[in-house]
């Protein structure tokens, strides 16, 4: 029915491409491993770790873009 | 020296050159000539320069006038197709035409150029970087097989006596994979210790730039030359430089070697588990004690890279995904750029806590002992479009399983070389990983050295 949004849309809102549905498929089901991988970083507490970035305002400021 | 000099170290070659008993000129000619022959099959070379021979000819006059400026003089050297060169295209391994890269010396092909060394070539890579495989370039040493990747094209002609050196980068294993499925030294150096700037991106704070070359001894030589400080490389530390070259020679007695038993030598190929146990043992009897240790964690790192390093190529590669440049780009390279979008902000910063994680546990290790060896590569090279490899008990993607063991030491930014250290049944290339403190790159190629020294594995040769 048009306009009515499929599982796929928003993966499609995510990407941000207005890719045909076979496409985002394949697209999603190569994610899904990947996924897989990211879902056991998911799984450890770092909530007291800074992240290994840090933002350094003079230095970035000097460096510029 | 005998034979062909390409087959020479530059601790071999830069006496003749400087005394004036080698030509660069004619050390080039045959380089050239050895590319005309044998690339048909190798695959190596995307462009040779035409200005090589100029260059050696310049250089041979100024070392006759009495200015030579050390073992890169007059050595003809291949670039990555990822480094930008003044006069030559850069491709960076795409066939995308609406993408165009300046014709500019990156930072590494200005201090080569400054060294005297003759850039002779481009060599193959994997479309921006992506892979590790490829394609079409084949290993010297059966050309049915892969030589790695994505520096696969520098390694391939580094063992095929195109050149005396080459450069790579280094994003999951770039250098170290190739460079053992090639049975040469691939050195990646810690992140900042190497100027990447005018190197095409893959994804800014895993991408290491450094040398592949035929010992450790000319891996310390040419980081000697590179190891400066460039602002132009947000990434570039500014830490002095130490004389590695200078201290390859140095005892490695009393020095120790931590072994980390989980995760490294989990699921690997009997033959390759075999030498480097030998290593191990030759480097005990070198006088290093021997310490094995546990580095937790290691399993949560696949999700760190990969998250890291999809999301960086999305967002290097965003304007060519809204323009749909990337239709040129090979399908696989192609997917995993548009799939980086899908990576999540929450996802990213965990990665980068993750990597804090690591390295904490690193620097924890490294305070008990003073290098860690590993295996490079779990398995030995595969043939050319073989996807699924029989790894230890299991089977398992091949490239999942070529960049298992190196890319914990992007995440961590630690410096690594891989080194040959022996040969499977097949007669192919095996490679040890030698890693140490951050910009302790002196310590890990003296090591290195020591052990290369105690064998003869670079005597051998590949076939092509």
């Amino acid at each position: 029915m048009s306009g009515e949004r499929t599982k796929l849309d928003p993966f499609r809102d995510i990407i941000g491409l207005d890719l045909p549905p076979d496409r985002l498929e394949e697209l999603v089901a190569q994610y899904a491993d990947i996924l897989a991988a990211i879902a056991r970083l998911r799984e450890l507490d770092l909530t007291e770790v800074h992240p290994a970035v840090v933002f350094r305002p003079l230095q970035n400021a000097e460096e510029g873009a | 020296m005998s034979g062909s000099p390409l087959y020479c170290t530059l601790a071999e070659l830069a006496p003749d050159i400087r005394a004036g008993r080698l030509s660069p000129v004619r050390l080039v000619e045959e380089a050239l000539e050895r590319i005309r022959l044998h690339d048909g099959a190798l695959k190596s070379i995307v462009h040779v320069s035409d200005s090589a021979l100029a260059a050696a000819r310049q250089a041979e006059e100024d070392i006759a006038a009495g200015d030579w400026r050390g073992p890169l003089h007059g050595i003809p050297i291949i670039l990555k197709d990822n480094y930008l060169t003044a006069d030559m295209p850069t491709r960076a391994g795409t066939e995308a035409q609406e993408l165009e890269f300046p014709y500019l010396d990156s930072g590494v092909a200005v201090r080569l150029r400054e060294a005297g060394a003759v850039l002779l070539a481009k060599a193959r890579m994997h479309e921006f970087g992506w892979g590790t495989a490829t394609p079409p370039a084949r290993n010297p040493w059966d050309l049915d097989r892969t030589p790695g990747g994505s520096s696969g094209g520098s390694a391939a002609a580094v063992a095929a006596g195109f050149c005396i050196a080459a450069t790579g980068t280094d994003t999951g294993g770039s250098i170290r994979i190739p460079a053992s499925l090639c049975g040469l030294v691939g050195l990646k150096p810690t992140f900042g210790r190497v100027s990447r700037a005018g190197t095409v991106p893959h994804s800014w704070s895993l991408d290491h730039a450094g040398p592949i070359t035929r010992s450790a001894a000319d891996a310390a030589a040419l980081l000697d030359v590179l190891a400066v400080h460039d602002p132009a490389d947000p990434g570039s530390a500014d830490v002095p430089a130490p004389d590695c070259s200078a201290a390859l020679d140095r005892p490695v007695r009393g020095l120790r070697l931590g072994v980390i038993r989980n995760y490294f030598f989990e699921e690997i190929q009997p033959d390759v588990g075999a030498a480097v146990e030998e290593a191990i043992g030759d480097l005990a009897c070198l006088g290093m004690s021997v310490t094995e240790v546990e580095v937790p964690n290691l399993g949560y790192g696949l999700g760190a890279i990969f998250a890291i390093e999809l999301a960086s190529s999305a967002a290097y590669h965003d304007r060519s995904i809204t323009e749909g440049r990337t239709r040129e780009f090979q399908p696989d390279v192609r997917a995993l750029v548009e799939i980086g979008r899908m990576v999540t902000g929450p996802d990213y910063i965990k990665a980068e806590q993750f990597r804090r994680v690591l390295m904490r546990d690193f620097a924890r290790i490294l305070e008990e002992v003073d290098v860690i060896v590993t295996p490079t590569t779990p398995l030995t090279a595969w043939r050319v479009g073989e996807i699924m490899v029989e790894v230890g008990s299991r089977p398992e993607s091949a490239l999942a399983a070529s960049w298992r063991l190196t890319y914990p030491f992007n995440l961590t930014g630690l410096p690594a070389v891989s080194l040959p250290c022996g040969f499977d049944r097949l007669g192919l290339p095996i490679g040890l990983q030698i890693a140490g403190r951050p910009f302790e790159e002196a310590l890990v190629l003296r090591v290195a050295h020591a052990y290369e020294t105690s064998r003869d594995w670079r005597e051998r040769r590949a076939p092509v």
